[in-house]
């Protein structure tokens, strides 16, 4: 049964769909880091939402699948080959750090996530016969500039529908459901007969997914990266940041967050010439104090949002 | 590769790394009893090196000296930074206060480093002061950094006698022990966590004081000095101000050595494998509690 919900939601996408038709390339370019964002936050929120796990080095993902790509391409390897592969780099590497990593918990695991990605950024700048280093990578796309961005685009727009996807078929399974069990009591789950150590694993490797796969095909797009810009703070942290804004565990947190702070960020770059990082970290120090559970959650504090309706809450169970 | 230039390098870490112990032991007390992942610990060290400057460029303090103005004050702003944005959030369920203090630190770090920026005129500053060095058997000692780690360990010897003898560092020690064990017996749990912040952010500050003799300070140095500390604070493990101590000084150490035989540019990824080896030998750290 169609319900109105739905149709929005179909409405939304076509119209994403023939948006490069109607709009102007900026705007189209616009969407494409949405997507891009969105990929990062919704695949972030596997691991950092649902499992409670805050893996702050989500990016190194990314960073693996924009250099991967990079290497392969200029290697002569087609487009398919090269994004394939550097999933499966990411995937495999996914797999290697849960070993070390999974023996830590929250903030612990936080911190060594995030050291992490210094660690990559920095092998991305010694490694120089693979990386080139500080210069930067740069690629020749092998198509004119605006087919290039109408594929990109569209690529982007699916993966972060297949990311999103995902995320809410996890939490609709029984996978999910020991996710959520991961989060709110690890011995509990672990004296229920859920194999912890192999589901937190698998939910790591899973989300490895969608960073890797956007990650190449950024580096596409943009024909160059450099240490900074695959590894770099922004791009580790900005995601995770829209993610815990929209309110993590959800399906609509950080569809919420990213749109949220794309539009900040385009009302402030146009209207403040400086302080955007002030205002920005105001911005979070507010959520943080009054909305910790993200933005998702107003409805339950401000009278305003009372009459919205209730976003799908993945915790169905607890 | 002659005998005293390895000491010479041996030298040179054991002084860097009792600088990073100072600040490092502040995020560890605040970590251990507030649970807290102060990302903004790096821009106190950052605001009290400016701090220090202004002290030693307006009002005349002998360089050395500023930390005596830096302590008190950055004790009172720690007090302040507990009460009106850690308190509130402690209500959440734990999971919610971990995303909830990330949050709030993480945008405090963001806004401090953003509006320093703004303000200050120059883009980095440093206290002009050297003396002249000390020769010990064909070991050149600078002694401005002897000077330092002098007032450092003073510094830590107060703090460990004040978690020792005085009650409410006994309460500390409790709190990071057991929360729930010494709100039983009658801590003042929320005052004590605030006194705790307050220490911890004011050590930093006085780490700070130090920092600008040495090295030049600009408003970015945060984030990147609190990713440091805090793989200091997990080597040592939580609370424990040996621990800070001899993280510190490990960190310092390997630093120093891989930046002789590897070249600089290798030397934070040996802090990292160093970090990645303590964590899976010994995930509470090298003198955590378990």
């Amino acid at each position: 049964m169609v319900q109105l919900r739905h149709l929005w939601i179909l409405m939304i996408l076509a119209f994403l769909v023939l948006a490069p038709e109607i709009l102007g390339s900026y705007k189209v370019v616009f969407l494409y880091l949405t997507f891009k964002y969105l990929t990062l936050a919704a695949s972030y929120d596997i691991v950092g939402g649902q499992m409670g796990y805050m893996n702050l080095g989500h990016s190194a993902f990314f960073g693996l699948g924009t250099y991967a790509f990079g290497i392969l391409f200029s290697k002569g390897f087609g487009v398919a080959i090269s994004l394939g592969l550097s999933v499966g780099v990411a995937v495999l590497f996914a797999l290697g750090i849960s070993y070390p990593f999974f023996r830590l918990k929250e903030a612990y695991f936080a911190l060594a996530t995030f050291g992490l990605i210094t660690l990559l950024e920095l092998l991305a700048f010694n490694l120089a016969d693979l990386t080139e280093g500080a210069a930067g990578l740069s690629i020749l796309p092998g198509m004119p500039g605006d087919r290039l961005l109408l594929t990109t685009y569209y690529l982007a727009l699916a993966t972060a529908l297949a990311a999103l996807a995902t995320n809410y078929h996890i939490a609709n399974t029984r996978f999910g459901l020991a996710l959520v069990s991961i989060r709110e009591d690890e011995e509990v789950a672990e004296a229920f007969g859920i194999p912890t150590f192999r589901y937190k694993q698998r939910a790591l490797m899973i989300s490895a997914i969608f960073p890797a796969l956007i990650g190449g095909i950024n580096m596409w797009q943009l024909t160059f990266t450099d240490p900074e810009g695959a590894f770099g703070i922004e791009v580790a942290l900005v995601p995770i940041v829209m993610a815990m804004l929209g309110g993590t565990g959800t399906i609509w947190g950080p569809i919420l967050g990213v749109i949220f702070v794309t539009v900040i960020q385009e009302l402030l770059w146009t209207r403040m010439p400086y302080l955007h990082l002030a205002v920005y970290g105001v911005t979070l120090l507010l959520v943080g104090l009054f909305l910790p559970g993200g933005l998702v959650e107003a409805r339950r504090h401000l009278p305003l949002f009372k009459r919205l309706k209730a976003p799908v809450k993945m915790q169905r169970c607890v | 590769m002659s005998f005293t230039v390895f000491i010479q390098i041996l030298i040179g870490g054991l002084l860097q790394g009792g600088i990073y112990a100072l600040a490092a032991f502040g995020l560890s007390i605040s970590f251990g009893v507030l649970n807290v992942l102060n990302v903004a610990h790096g821009e106190f060290l950052m605001l009290g090196a400016i701090t220090s400057y202004g002290l030693f460029k307006f009002l005349g303090f002998h360089p050395l000296l500023t930390v005596l103005g830096v302590f008190p004050l950055f004790l009172l702003v720690g007090f302040l930074f507990e009460r009106l944005l850690l308190r509130p959030i402690r209500a959440n369920s734990p999971h919610e206060f971990l995303i909830a203090s990330i949050l709030v630190t993480l945008g405090a770090s963001l806004m401090i480093e953003d509006v320093t920026f703004f303000l200050l005129e120059q883009s980095f500053i440093s206290i002009p002061f050297s003396l002249p060095s000390l020769k010990l058997g064909g070991v050149v000692l600078p002694s401005i950094r002897l000077i330092i780690l002098g007032a450092i360990v003073c510094l830590t010897l107060l703090v460990h006698l004040y978690l020792r003898r005085s009650f409410t560092g006994k309460a500390i020690r409790a709190m990071t022990q057991d929360k729930e064990g010494a709100m039983v017996v009658g801590v003042p749990v929320p005052r004590v966590a605030m006194i705790t912040f307050g220490i911890g952010t004011a050590l930093a500050a006085a780490a700070g004081a130090f920092y600008v003799i040495l090295f030049a300070v600009t408003p970015s140095i945060g984030i990147p000095l609190t990713v440091r500390y805090l793989s200091i604070v997990i080597l040592g493990g939580l609370g424990s101000l040996v621990g800070s101590l001899i993280g510190g000084i490990l960190l310092g150490l390997t630093e120093a050595l891989t930046n002789f035989y590897l070249g600089s540019h290798w030397a934070p990824a040996s802090a990292f494998f160093l970090l990645v080896l303590i964590l899976v030998l010994r995930p509470q750290g090298l003198f955590g509690y378990k």
